[in-house]
């Protein structure tokens, strides 16, 4: 996919997100145990693990949204709470109905992107790169979630940020979304942009992603290339069940 | 900030709560001009009455309508989950916090006061020199207590704002408000005497009469606070809310 017609001027997208020891408690629960990793630009990262294993929490916790217990995580070297125009420098999509049913797509975006002393131009720029150009002016209440997913991935992209974290992105969407996102995301990550991407399906993460962190209980339990673990398994949905045996939580009788 | 407090502005400018409740308390007009005229009836077959003034007596309506348009602009960020994505796009809380604050603060101090104004200008246009007790002061006479009450409105929003904050759910935020205006006053006057007094002209509605020097009533007598003293004890009163609000904002997660 061309992501725009004219190439605007060539701008360094150099981001990094690292995290050091991040662990959260919740209570007597550990969501997040002493991970270490760092996630860096020019491809893909897959973040993938069963249930509960933390991915979440670890978005939210680099996002700032909730606060480590301990150790920290960093974007671009610095707390994401201190930066002053975040979403210039990170975009992410967490929960895609996280948006007030009651406002228009337009409104949601501009009232996102005025927040960062982003214009009007760019919110029709991205409402016409995630194809809801059309529903711009219709209540966010009334999309389906596949809808939900594009509108929340354009709010990602406002800020044109070098670093984008999506969880889940492909839920609720039809075939030729899932391929639009595939697509998206590396050529997001070609830009030199620096992509964390969680997902469930080892199918689709095969296809898009080039490094995988794996994680497990809050713990990192792998962190290799996608070429790498089909070299040493089957296909990538074996290597993640081997790896991730000991660490689901919530999984069925076998 | 000033890119937050437009992006405030229009968040409260594009969902239909906000017309709901600034319709809700503009019901006082309507219910001003049907009180004035039931009077003003009265009036003709009786000869001089002495009635309340429709812009204090329904004061309740607004202060009510409008404490909630100060709740929603939190809570409702909290059912949704937009205060997610609000949290990722300014994620210093403290702005977020005062923006929404002076928003809300503006908007409500302006529209009380049209409505208290548009009240009382209709019921003294309707009543037209008959003997209704209330319209026989004039507007400067009046002003006092017109100031005081469309402040009132705006302390109490601001309330509603630190207390959406602090309690993130809208149905026990609008409870604490209506505790606040309805519930504590009437307790206050079973305790036994002086107390009751001395409790009741600390109380939100009961500073309205305070501040312009009025009687609070004739149960309670003059209130017992210089104008000067109530205005301090009403700002204190958001101020409070707000400060309890910040603090729960920063120290639980989102």
């Amino acid at each position: 996919m061309v992501r725009r017609a004219a190439a605007p001027p060539p701008r360094i997208l150099y981001g990094v997100i690292e995290l050091h020891h991040l662990t959260k408690r919740y209570g007597t629960t550990i969501a997040v145990d002493g991970l270490s990793f760092r996630v860096e630009p020019g491809h893909v990262t897959g973040f993938l693990g069963p249930n509960g294993a933390g991915k979440s929490t670890t978005m939210r916790l680099i996002l700032g949204l909730d606060a480590p217990t301990s150790g920290q995580a960093l974007v671009n070297g610095r707390r994401y709470t201190s930066l002053r125009e975040p979403m210039r420098e990170v975009g992410a999509l967490l929960d895609a109905s996280a948006v007030h049913g009651g406002r228009s797509a337009y409104n949601h975006l501009l009232c996102l992107a005025r927040t960062n002393g982003i214009g009007p131009t760019r919110v029709a720029e991205v409402l016409e790169q995630v194809g809801l150009a059309g529903v711009a002016r219709k209540r966010v209440g009334g999309f389906s979630l596949g809808m939900k997913q594009r509108l929340g991935i354009a709010a990602a992209l406002l800020g044109d940020p070098g670093i984008l974290m999506f969880d889940e992105p492909v839920n609720g969407l039809d075939p030729d979304g899932v391929r639009w996102i595939r697509d998206l995301m590396r050529s997001l990550a070609a830009e030199g942009r620096t992509v964390l991407l969680s997902s469930h399906l080892m199918s689709e993460m095969a296809l898009t992603a080039e490094r995988i962190v794996i994680v497990g209980r809050g713990r990192l339990i792998a962190e290799a290339t996608v070429a790498e673990l089909t070299a040493r398994y089957p296909s990538l949905e074996d290597a993640y069940m081997a790896l991730t045996a000991d660490s689901v939580q919530y999984g069925a009788a076998r | 900030m000033k890119t937050v407090l437009s992006s405030e502005w229009l968040k409260l400018r594009s969902v239909n709560s906000t017309y709901h409740a600034i319709g809700a308390a503009a019901l006082t007009v309507v219910l001003g001009i049907a009180w004035t005229l039931y009077v003003a009836a009265l009036a003709d077959e009786r000869g001089t009455l002495r009635a309340a003034a429709p812009e204090q007596g329904f004061l309740p309506l607004v202060q009510m309508s409008l404490a909630v348009l100060g709740v929603l602009t939190i809570t409702s960020e909290y059912a949704t989950g937009m205060v997610r994505t609000t949290l990722v796009a300014v994620p210093k809380r403290s702005t977020l916090l005062l923006a929404k604050a002076g928003i809300i603060g503006m908007a409500t101090f302006v529209a009380a006061n049209a409505i208290l104004l548009l009240t009382y200008a209709t019921s003294r246009l309707i009543a037209n020199g008959r003997h209704l007790g209330f319209n026989q002061v004039s507007f400067t006479d009046d002003l006092p207590m017109l100031l005081a009450s469309g402040l009132s409105v705006t302390a109490l929003a601001l309330v509603g704002v630190g207390l959406g904050a602090a309690i993130r759910s809208t149905a026990g935020a609008i409870m604490s408000v209506v505790a606040l205006l309805f519930v504590l006053p009437g307790v206050v006057t079973y305790l036994p005497a002086p107390w009751n007094t001395r409790v009741a002209t600390l109380l939100l509605p009961n500073l309205v009469p305070q501040m312009a020097g009025e009687r609070l009533s004739s149960r309670l007598g003059d209130g017992f606070l210089p104008p000067w003293a109530a205005l301090a004890v009403l700002l204190a009163y958001p101020l409070v809310a707000l400060a309890v609000g910040y603090y729960e904002l920063r120290r639980r997660d989102a």
